[in-house]
């Protein structure tokens, strides 16, 4: 904790809540993942829980969130449930995409998740259209870009920026950086630095992306400088990826210290000396969300499949 | 905003006011922006005075034409961004050419969002472009792609020919809740034809017979529709000429019909000709009316290579108007004619 943190219970409770979810599921599917019960490739999110949580507190429905390929984390946070995500992992009609996504295209719109996508860097873009949308219809709705650091060397990342900008659109950037491209570090695909390089185009921010509550804090100030009407803003959270690029097992890099870099511990931590957690209730909650994983795996498991006639044009 | 009731049920009028091409296109697009507060245009030097050529200039409401910068790719994510968002854009290319720097976001994302998420969502997305060549112009100033948008799955892909059909498929891509790529030839801008002062729509999907005939089917969209259409008028000819007006839905069983009481098929496709358009034709009615064939089919094109500038190359490059009367007359006779 690099700053002092003013944050009331309730909050901490649902911060806590939110990183544990992420935590919980990801570490259900990588236990199932080797039974091919989820034919899809997973890009789990731990370690980066207090990225989505930190930022998707202070979203609402409206706000329209469009992802990449790592989306259980973001999506969980912004308001898809257990049941549909589980379920698309499974390959079911009851799943948010009705089994035509997989992990890497989770869609509910309801919850202000219009879709995310595989190829790094494009959907940079559909958030900057969100924007444009919310600026031509006058409404208050914000566009969010969701990336990783290394979307940050594709051309339509630097388009985005560039037209965000010169429009004044609310678009919030979210740039995860965990460090890595699949197994090649920033050091070997970017020349340039992410925040010197965003700061060209906006106001931009880093934080200890592995801290929720300074990501909150920080998210917080951004999102309400762009209600304000104050144009696009960038939000570097530096992070760290403990599991493989893709797949159930643990990041081989040996670059993670998982009690110095865990953004649970942190907070865990940070609440019980406040006197904002106590006693078991930290138990009691991991146990609440693992009854909630194991209700969405059983609804997924006794869902239909799609049927073949679905694929007619 | 209901677009239902603007659905056109009578044909193109014989008579009454005549308007170009290009008039067609911004009548359609200035009532599409009038009756529907959620369309909007945006593009390269969409909102410059020259106004796409004409097509876009003196609009109702021009706070909804957005110029952008050359960022062809996250433009095109823009404008879906903005169609999962609550608005209707219509994304407009000076020249087809310059839409392939965003095929990641046209054919990764807008042909795929709908089938990716079930088909749960709507994209009410029009991406206009023109296509053709203009004068020397060259390999990258030239292209019409039309069946290679069509080869892919989320796509409409239209290619009006008449200033008719310009206006209600515009409109009528416009109102449409799926990815449309709507493809107008810059030679037939200032073309004039009797179109209707209200707004309406014609159906995506619906072929147009341009010529009546009994002893050959000529399938061609766009300026080739055009060129056939002189061809066939010119010289007199016994040839059933069939528009099909979209590439994607395409009116096969029209088609197929024609070929069935004809006995003959040429396709005039001004597209590159492997794996395109009118090899899927061929193929098609190949499949659904192999016994009706009196003659293999033949399709006419573009040479499998890219566009020269220099004049004398561009005339033997090209497919003309007397080149598709000699080689529908050659079929006619019963002759081999080389593709």
């Amino acid at each position: 904790m690099t700053r002092p943190h003013t944050i009331n219970r309730e909050r901490g409770l649902r911060l806590l809540r939110t990183m544990r979810t992420i935590r919980q599921a990801s570490e259900r599917i990588a236990a199932l993942y080797p039974s091919n019960v989820m034919e899809t490739p997973v890009h789990l999110c731990i370690g980066q829980e207090a990225v989505a949580a930190g930022v998707c507190h202070h979203l609402r429905d409206e706000d329209k969130l469009f992802l990449g390929h790592r989306t259980h984390g973001p999506a969980l946070a912004k308001g898809l449930g257990l049941r549909p995500l589980f379920a698309e992992l499974y390959g079911r009609s009851t799943g948010c995409s009705r089994g035509f996504g997989g992990s890497m295209h989770l869609f509910d719109p309801a919850h202000g998740l219009p879709g995310s996508s595989a190829i790094v860097g494009g959907s940079i873009a559909l958030a900057v259209g969100a924007g444009l949308s919310a600026q031509l219809q006058r409404a208050d709705f914000v566009g969010v870009a969701w990336f990783g650091d290394a979307a940050t060397n594709a051309g339509v990342c630097y388009e985005s920026l560039n037209f965000a900008a010169l429009r004044k659109l609310p678009v919030l950037f979210v740039c995860e950086d965990n460090g890595y491209s699949n197994v090649m570090p920033k050091s070997a695909h970017s020349a340039h630095d992410i925040e010197s390089l965003a700061k060209v185009f906006m106001p931009t921010v880093a934080v200890d992306g592995t801290d929720v509550l300074a990501t909150f804090a920080a998210a917080g100030e951004a999102l309400t400088a762009i209600r304000a009407g104050g144009g696009p803003r960038f939000l570097h959270c530096k992070t760290k990826r403990w599991m493989k690029h893709q797949g159930h097992e643990p990041c081989d890099l040996g670059v993670v210290d998982r009690d110095r870099d865990c953004p649970i511990q942190k907070l865990e931590t940070f609440l019980r000396g406040s006197g904002l957690l106590q006693g078991a209730e930290s138990t009691q909650i991991a146990q609440d969300i693992e009854r909630e994983i194991d209700d969405a795996i059983a609804f997924a498991a006794a869902s239909p499949f799609p049927t073949p006639e679905l694929l007619e044009a | 905003m209901p677009w239902s009731k603007f659905d056109c049920t009578y044909t193109a009028p014989t008579g009454g006011r005549q308007i170009t091409y290009c008039d067609a296109l911004r009548e359609a697009t200035d009532q599409a922006m009038v009756h529907d507060p959620r369309v909007f245009a945006i593009g390269l030097d969409a909102d410059d005075r020259f106004g796409v050529f004409g097509s876009m200039r003196d609009l109702t409401h021009k706070e909804r034409v957005l110029g952008t910068p050359i960022s062809e790719n996250a433009m095109t994510g823009v404008a879906l961004g903005a169609a999962l968002s609550g608005l209707r854009p219509i994304h407009i290319h000076l020249r087809v050419d310059f839409m392939l720097t965003a095929m990641d976001q046209i054919v990764n994302y807008v042909a795929k969002w709908q089938d990716m998420f079930g088909r749960q969502g709507k994209v009410p997305l029009v991406i206009r472009a023109i296509v053709g060549r203009g004068w020397g112009c060259g390999a990258q100033h030239s292209q019409t792609l039309h069946g290679w948008f069509a080869h892919i799955p989320g796509l409409k892909v239209v290619t009006p020919s008449t200033p008719y059909d310009a206006k209600g498929l515009l409109l009528a891509s416009v109102a449409d809740d799926s990815p449309v790529v709507f493809l107008e030839h810059r030679w037939l801008y200032k073309n004039t034809g009797a179109v209707p002062q209200e707004l309406y729509t014609l159906p995506l999907g619906k072929a147009n017979v341009l010529h009546r005939g009994d002893r050959l089917t000529v399938v061609a969209n766009s300026l080739a529709a055009m060129h056939a259409l002189t061809a066939i008028e010119q010289h007199d000819l016994d040839v059933e000429l069939i528009d099909p007006r979209t590439i994607k839905p395409l009116d096969l069983d029209t088609i197929t019909a024609s070929v069935q009481r004809t006995g003959r098929l040429m396709v005039v496709d001004y597209d590159f000709p492997f794996g395109g358009f009118g090899a899927e034709v061929v193929a098609a009615v190949t499949e659904r009316a192999f016994d009706s064939l009196r003659q293999p089919p033949v399709r006419l094109g573009f040479p499998d290579r890219g566009m020269p500038s220099s004049g004398v190359l561009e005339r033997a490059y090209y497919p003309t108007p007397d080149r598709l009367a000699q080689a529908m007359t050659a079929m006619l006779l019963g002759e081999v004619v080389p593709s």
